[in-house]
Parts: structure tokens; C-alpha cells; sequence
């Protein structure tokens, strides 16, 4: 008999008290739930000291059920005032666990998101503002697509209308600076500060991200004067400010530390101090708060965009491809805005712009971005340059990131599909996603 | 004192760090060389929300409040995983492999399956908040004065990293002592046995990782807490006793302070206390209630397959304990001795030369004991240039009878600054070949001849001091006596 017909025989359930008896060895405990990495015939026990440990079952081993156990943690509501006076935030959550409760007895961790859970894990957050929160959707942010964005987008809408003094977004860390860039272009002209926050470090361990970041977002939220799709983060390793970068400048730049996210070619707008509460505005070229001003709310994306990285043998075939999925391709060129030309007609190279112009002949835009990340596109230095500018590639003197360039293709041919206008849209600066200068840092 | 009247129960947990080339989750260094950090990270900690009572949890809020941890980065010994800045690499085999030996020396049952746990820590000791450790054996025991030793738990955990000062709310810590793989071995309930035997209990645990070879040995490597109640009193926790020495002391201290406290009728509180240098404790916090543990979720379980643990078993170390009932009993050698050899790392080769000569084990005992710290104290030897063929032809001449035993300290001496030489050619040259047995009664005859008024013992010394490290100063009293009374 299996593990899993034993159990039901003795209708023991996860979380009960029982006792394990294999050769000489006696063992009592909570059954835990199965793991996917453990092994299939290997029950989980948590041992009275709280330690788990595996134990294979075979014919032989018994199981006993002791006593039963409720699992869970007990809520505790406590009644929430609205303060006149203090600022309002809404917290909406979008996945990526920013708060979460631990249940030691069984180890389980249950996200936290009710205005009650969040200032219970941080009950700095009353003294700052009035929360209200709402969860969107519980999804990895590598999950998330354009249908996605416009959930998010069309939240902010509904609590701007609600007359919130800020929007808070909790949302997983690996694809937050799209988001935030697809915000950027579906909500322009905004009244209040929209400000995404991750964790790059677990909720449930004492040492988590997540606080010093979701305060520094609800400050940034409730007090800044940056009516802009934010994204706030840890500044460096250690603990004590955040940065918030502009939504379309900003990229994760590592996989796991905590200062990941790093503002591109810009400053970030403004240093939050955590301990202090204090807001320390680094630039002054953004909208300032003014719940008069109107949201230009405009959704229409085309997601049939692709974003392809230039290498060494990349197949031109495979770049003809991509008309059969596509409507318009961003293309991550090697330095100053290259990809394989072979000016020199050399045996050994290959070429991909008859590929590249077959698809823009065809009506499918090119547009290209750095992979160095930092720095410009310029087509009019190198040959390999000049030829991509011949065929039609878009995106010269332009400082945008690869990612930034999808989405607002995207977004772009959410409203035109011509090839002029196309191009016109690209290359006008709609959400500070191009600069006109490069600052000396 | 007597101490099963007063109904003592002790319980050990044993620390003792792994001398691993690298950390237990990441591949840094384990030396703890380093003097000056190359960078200091600032960090704080908040509660994590759970099924803990407010109280406690508003406990927990105040103190980390007040408190900011400075944590020093040292070169090749912490990156970005002891910064908590990188999930755990795969679990270091060199250390798993060291901790299901010392399971395996300790008779416990191996789990079918290892799962990694955090255990909530909130004193900024782990930059993450929580400890990683995982039980490796179980219920196991040792022999010893012909009692079974109950092992409740052993795990295979991280050290945490090690305070350096703590001063107005900021506590700062060295992180190259944090990921340095740990073993905790926690006894039963030890019940009616003295301080000084629990304390040789502690010891004899100590041994029998040694036996493996795999345990660091430095200063602050090993690491005690022991539970001490007495029937009057209470369960008291004492931390950090930092060495196995100060055992019976720690324990009788602590059973004095109890009863001293009851006989003014003040009431034992159960607490944790801090074990100081001198063997007395300081008191630090209230007891604190279950480990707060869950699940490690970036390590996958660890199958430990039984083909596996049979190749272990089959390739365990003989323990150091057996060894030393085997120095004792037949080796006839001193407790002290014994005591002493057991720890040295000339054990080897002292096995070797006892094997390979007819000798008596405890000239060679004290040699390597003895002799070698006394030269070494007087700066008068070299030791890394000493090398096992050394000792062989130490020995060796001493067993042809070439030299004498009281020549051993000069020999060795020199041949450690010189290691270019062979022994015989020191031996020659510090002229310290055996003299014949007509040699030394010539030399005896003459001294006689020279000094007639003079007594015998005062005869012998002169003799002694013409002949020092030549002739066994046993034979040279012997043959004065001998010609002095003819």
C-alpha cells in the first residue's frame, strides 16, 4: 500500500499528531504536507523539538494517528480609523509576497493583505497613512502579460477617481519594470503618485526587504510630490534608504540582491530615508501632486510584439521568422545600436539585414535598443549603423531600454499601423522613456 | 557534595565547528584569518507576523527597534550569500558527509530524508533572521564507565556570526564565522552523575567527533550550553561555555547559586544565563519558549539512500574514546598521559613507533608529550621541520641501544633547525653516541682516582656531567657505587 492509501485508511490528515513506527525506531509529530522535491514514498514529520525530518515508508512501518490538530493562524480583526487629516493609500496587490504570516507549528506561510494583516506586520504604516487594500490578482510576475496591465491600470483608475492621495502596487520583483513602464504609457498625466514595490528577499524572515521597501513606498505614496509610475526599492545593501526610479528608466540589473533595481541613464527622482521618514528629491523634472490634473487613461496595446538579443551566428532565417508571430520587433543590438551587416563580404559572416528588411517591407516595424542597457543608440558611426538607418530601423539617438521599447511598441500599435505614424510615435518622448541628454552622473 | 541526593540532572549541547575548506551553504572560506573587514554592512530586523501572542510580539518590535547591526564583510570568508543577499548554494557533501559520521559514531538513526529548517533568530546574529539547521541523527548513545549515554538530537546547522561589541543599540558582528558548518550534539537527561563526570561526559563527546578528523580545534571552535536542574530549583539554561574544562565548574556554581538562592527563600526563576571566562554565569533573558522553525524552502529535501550509509559504516574511524581505554589499559599509561597523548597530533606516529619497536610506550608517550613542549617553551625547537622519519630513527637508535634517552632533547633540537642532515649526523656531531660500558667505568675509575675525599653522590653528579646524555645516568650511579666500595 502507497503512503498516500495508508493515510486515508487511518483518515490522517496534514497537521495531525501520530506516531511512526518503523524497525525499532518510534516517532511522533505533526504530519507535514508533501513537498514536490521530496520523495514520493517519504513522509514528513515535525518532531516535537520542531524539527522536520523524512521517513520512508515501507510495508512494515506503522502509522498511528494520536490526536487531531486545527492548523492555521486564528485572525485577529482589529477595527481600522480613518484619520482625518493623515493621507490615504491604497495598496493593491498584483503577487509577489510582500507581506506574509508564518505559522511556526506547521511551517506553513500564508500570504498577508488585509489593511489588518499589513499593519499588523508593520504598524509603522498607520502612523503614515489610512490604508486600504484590495488584491488584484495573486500571480509571479513572470506570469504577467498586457491583460494584466490593463487590470492594474484600470485599478489605479477606480482609486484615483476614489480621490486617494496615492496608489501603492505590491507586485513581484522579475518583471516590475515592465509593468511599471506599461503604466507609464496607459496612465499619462497623473494626478498621484503611483509606486510599485517588490521583496527580493522572502516576507517571512526577519530580515526581509519587504518592510523598509513598502513603507518607503506608502511615504513616497502619501507624501512625495512625484505624481509619476514610480517603482521603490532598496538603494543599496544595506538598510537604510530606497530610491525611486522612473517608471520607464528602471531595470533589475541583478538576480538576487536587494538593490536589484537601478535607474538607467537617469537619476532616480528621490532618496526615501527610512528610519527618518524623510524624502530627499534627487531630480526636479517630474509632474508635482495635483489631484486637479486628469488622468489620460488610453489602454490600446497590440501584444504581438517581440524583443530579440543580437549574437554571434544569430540564424536570419529564424529573424524572417518572426512575421509569422509578430507585428512588430524591438531588437537588442550590439553596441552603439548594431547587428550582424558584413560590409566586407566576408566568407565566414552572415548577414541579417535582407531578413530585417523583408520585415519592414513587409510592414512589420524594427525598432532597436542597447544590450549594453547603459548608454544611446547611435546609427551614423559604424557602417553596420548607417545600413540599419537605410532599411528603415527606428530608434536612433534613443537611450531606452530594450524592455521599455517593447511595451511602448506595443502600446503604439495598440493605435496605428502605419508605418509613418509608427515611427513618428516611437521617437516622440511620451514618458521620459527617451532623454534628451545624457547627465554627466 | 552529594549529588544524587540533591537529584541533578544535567543536559549537554555540544558545539563543535567543522574544519571544512568551505562554508556549509556557499564556498567561502572557513579560516576566520582575516583581521580588518573590507567593508561593514548596516541592517536591521523587524518581527515577523505570526501566530505569536501580541505580547511577544510587541516584545519583539521594542527590542529590535532600538537596535541596528553592523555586520564586517572579510575578504574570501563572507559574500553575498552570509549578506543574505543570495539564496544558499547546494549543500557543502564534505560537511554532510562529516556530520552522518559523527551520527554514525554516536549510534543514531539517520532520517530517510534530511529537511533543512530555519529557525528564527532575532539577536542580528544571522542577517537573515533565521539559522539553517537540520537534524542528521537521532536517538542515539555511547558507552561510557559502562553506562549507555542518551544522544537525543544530532544536527548539521550554520554558526552563527560571532559579536564583536555591542554599544548603544548597535551590535556589530563579524560575518566570516557565520556558514561555518556546525554540529550540535544534544544529550538526554544525564541523571545522577557528578559535575567532574559530566563534565568528562562533554569530553568524550568532544573525542568522538575528533575521531573523525574533521572538526576544527582552535580556541572558540568548540562551544557548550548545558541545562542544569537540581529538585529544589529550576531548569536553568547556561550558554556559552567556551571550554570543556570549565564544565563542573559552570554546574557546581550554578547548583550553589540555586541553593544559596532557596535557602534565603527567594524564588529560582527558569531563565538563560551566560557562562563567563571564570566559570561563574550572568544572567541574560527569560527562557524562551519552542523554537520557532519552518521549512528552508531553497534547499530540496536530501534522500540519504541506505547503499550510502552502508559505505559509511563500513569506512567509520575507530572512536578516540576506544583508543583511549586502549592507551590506558594496555599501554599502561597514566591518565594524565594518555589524556594528553589522545590529543596530540603525534598520536600517528606514536602508534607507529610502538608498533614498529620493542619499547617502552610511555618513554614514547612522554616524549611526545612532554619533551617536545618543554623544547618547544624554550623556543629551541622548529617543529614544521620535524618529520615522521625523524622520530622512526630516533627510536630506532634508541632501541640498538645507540643513544640514550636523556640525549632525545638535544637531538631533536637540532636536527629541527637543520633538516638538511640526517640524525646520525647530528648525533655525531653534538657527540652524543652510547659509550661503552669500559668507557664509562674508565671515565668512573679516573673521577674516582682524582677526587678520593669526595662522597658518593657528589662523585656521581661529576660523573654524570662528563658523560650527560651519553650514558643511562642509572648504569653511572651503578658502576660509582660499585668502584667506590671496591
Amino acid at each position: 500500500m502507497n503512503l498516500e492509501n495508508i493515510l486515508k485508511k487511518e483518515k490522517i490528515k496534514v497537521g495531525d499528531w501520530i506516531e511512526v513506527r518503523k524497525e525499532k525506531e518510534i516517532f511522533k509529530g505533526i504530519l507535514m504536507p508533501k513537498t514536490k522535491l521530496s520523495h514520493p514514498s517519504t513522509l514528513i514529520l515535525k518532531l516535537e523539538n520542531g524539527y522536520n525530518i523524512g521517513i520512508e515508508v515501507d510495508e512494515k512501518t506503522q502509522i498511528k494517528l494520536l490526536r487531531r490538530r486545527e492548523i492555521g493562524i486564528k485572525k485577529e480583526e482589529i477595527k481600522l480609523k480613518k484619520e482625518e487629516g493623515k493621507p490615504t493609500v491604497s495598496i493593491l496587490g498584483c503577487g509577489g509576497t510582500v507581506a506574509s504570516k508564518v505559522e511556526y507549528v506547521t511551517g506553513a506561510v500564508y500570504p498577508a493583505f488585509t489593511p489588518t494583516d499589513l499593519i499588523q506586520s508593520f504598524p509603522r504604516l498607520e502612523k503614515i497613512a489610512n490604508i486600504e487594500s484590495e488584491v488584484l490578482f495573486n500571480l509571479f510576475s513572470e506570469d504577467l502579460n498586457v491583460e494584466h496591465w490593463k487590470i492594474i491600470a484600470k485599478a489605479c483608475v477606480k482609486n484615483i477617481k476614489k480621490n486617494v492621495d496615492g496608489i501603492v502596487l505590491m507586485h513581484g520583483t522579475d518583471t516590475m519594470h515592465f509593468t511599471s513602464a506599461a503604466l507609464s504609457f496607459m496612465l499619462q498625466n497623473l494626478p498621484i503618485p503611483i509606486v510599485l514595490v517588490g521583496a527580493q528577499r522572502s516576507s517571512d524572515r526577519g530580515s526581509s526587504d519587504n518592510e523598509m521597501n513598502l513603507i518607503s513606498a506608502v511615504l513616497t505614496a502619501a507624501k512625495s510630490e512625484i505624481a509619476e509610475v514610480t517603482v521603490c526599492m532598496h538603494g543599496s545593501i544595506n538598510d537604510d534608504y530606497c530610491f525611486v526610479h522612473q517608471g520607464t528608466k528602471v531595470r533589475k540589473m541583478h538576480t538576487s540582491r536587494r538593490d536589484a533595481f537601478k535607474s538607467i541613464n537617469v537619476l532616480p527622482y528621490a532618496k526615501v530615508w527610512f528610519i527618518e521618514e524623510k524624502i530627499e528629491y534627487l531630480r526636479e523634472n517630474f509632474k508635482k501632486r495635483d489631484k486637479q490634473r486628469k488622468v489620460k487613461v488610453d489602454l490600446k496595446m497590440n501584444p504581438r510584439v517581440g524583443l530579440i538579443w543580437i549574437h554571434p551566428n544569430i540564424n536570419p532565417k529564424f529573424i524572417e521568422s518572426l512575421s509569422k508571430f509578430y507585428d512588430g520587433i524591438v531588437i537588442a543590438g550590439t553596441g552603439l545600436g548594431h547587428v550582424p551587416t558584413n560590409p566586407f563580404k566576408d566568407k565566414l559572416a552572415k548577414s541579417i539585414v535582407p531578413a530585417l528588411k523583408s520585415l519592414i517591407d513587409s510592414g512589420i516595424p524594427v525598432v532597436i535598443a542597447p544590450q549594453t542597457i547603459f548608454g544611446r543608440i547611435n546609427l551614423n558611426v559604424y557602417t553596420s549603423g548607417r545600413i540599419l538607418k537605410e532599411i528603415g530601423v527606428i530608434g536612433d539617438y534613443c537611450d531606452w531600454l530594450p524592455e521599455v521599447a517593447l511595451v511602448k511598441l506595443m502600446w503604439v500599435l495598440g493605435h496605428t499601423k502605419n508605418m509613418k505614424k509608427i515611427k513618428e510615435m516611437m521617437l516622440t518622448n511620451i514618458a521620459g522613456e527617451i532623454s534628451e541628454r545624457s547627465e554627466v552622473e | 557534595m552529594k549529588y544524587e541526593e540533591l537529584g541533578l540532572n544535567v543536559g549537554l549541547e555540544i558545539h563543535v565547528q567543522l574544519n571544512t575548506k568551505h562554508k556549509l551553504f556557499c564556498k567561502c572560506l572557513t579560516t576566520q584569518k582575516e583581521k580588518e573587514p573590507i567593508s561593514v554592512i548596516v541592517r536591521k530586523l523587524h518581527p515577523v507576523y505570526s501566530e505569536l501572542g501580541e505580547l511577544d510580539r510587541a516584545a519583539q518590535f521594542e527590542y529590535l527597534r532600538n537596535r541596528t547591526f553592523y555586520y564586517q564583510v572579510f575578504k574570501n570568508e563572507s559574500c553575498l550569500v552570509e549578506l543574505d543577499e543570495e539564496p544558499p548554494h547546494e549543500i557543502n557533501p564534505e560537511a554532510l558527509e562529516s556530520a552522518l559520521q559523527i551520527a554514525l559514531l554516536f549510534n543514531c538513526k539517520i532520517p530517510d530524508e534530511i529537511h533543512v529548517m530555519r529557525k528564527t533568530v532575532i539577536d542580528g546574529s544571522n542577517t537573515s533572521g533565521f539559522q539553517r539547521t537540520m537534524i542528521v541523527g537521532m536517538n542515539g548513545w555511547f558507552e561510557y564507565k559502562n553506562k549507555k549515554i542518551p544522544i537525543k538530537t544530532i544536527c548539521l546547522e550554520e554558526d552563527a556570526a560571532a559579536i564583536v561589541k555591542e554599544e548603544n543599540g548597535k551590535v556589530f558582528y563579524r560575518l566570516n564565522r557565520l556558514g561555518i558548518p556546525l554540529i550540535e550534539i544534544s544529550t538526554g537527561i544525564l541523571k545522577n552523575f557528578s559535575p567532574k563526570e559530566v563534565e568528562e561526559i562533554a569530553f568524550n563527546i568532544w573525542l568522538i567527533c575528533k575521531s573523525t578528523n574533521k572538526i576544527k580545534e582552535e580556541l572558540g571552535s568548540v562551544r557548550q550550553d548545558i541545562n542544569v536542574s537540581i529538585e529544589k530549583g529550576v531548569r536553568v539554561e547556561i550558554k556559552g561555555v567556551q571550554r570543556l574544562g570549565l564544565i563542573s565548574k559552570v554546574i557546581e556554581n550554578e547548583i550553589e547559586r540555586q541553593l544559596k538562592l532557596i535557602k534565603e527563600g527567594k524564588k529560582v526563576e527558569e531563565e538563560t544565563r551566560a557562562a563567563k571566562e571564570d566559570g561563574t554565569t550572568c544572567f541574560t533573558r527569560p527562557l524562551p519558549g519552542a523554537a520557532r522553525m519552518y521549512p528552508e524552502t531553497d534547499i530540496p529535501p536530501i534522500k540519504i539512500e541506505s547503499s550510502y550509509l552502508r559505505k559509511l559504516k563500513k569506512a567509520l574511524p575507530q572512536p578516540l574514546t576506544k583508543k583511549l581505554k586502549i592507551l590506558k589499559t594496555n599501554y599502561n599509561l597514566s591518565d594524565d598521559l594518555a589524556n594528553q597523548l589522545i590529543l596530540s597530533k603525534y598520536l600517528p606516529i606514536f602508534e607507529k613507533i610502538t608498533k614498529t619497536y620493542k619499547i617502552e610506550p610511555k618513554i614514547v608517550a612522554n616524549f611526545f608529550v612532554n619533551t617536545l613542549k618543554d623544547l618547544k617553551r624554550r623556543n629551541e625547537l622548529n617543529e614544521e621541520n620535524l618529520k615522521e622519519e625523524h622520530f622512526l630513527k630516533l627510536f630506532e637508535m634508541f632501541t640498538k641501544e645507540e643513544i640514550v634517552k636523556e640525549a632525545f632533547p638535544p637531538i631533536i633540537s637540532k636536527i629541527s633547525f637543520n633538516p638538511e642532515k640526517n640524525l646520525e649526523e647530528i648525533v655525531d656531531e653534538l657527540n652524543l653516541r652510547i659509550l661503552k660500558k669500559e668507557e664509562i667505568e674508565k671515565i668512573v675509575k679516573q673521577t674516582i682516582e682524582e677526587n678520593k675525599e669526595l662522597p658518593l653522590n657528589k662523585l656521581i653528579g661529576i660523573v654524570i656531567s662528563k658523560v650527560r646524555g651519553r650514558a643511562d645516568p642509572k648504569l653511572v650511579a651503578e658502576l660509582v657505587k660499585k668502584f667506590k666500595e671496591a
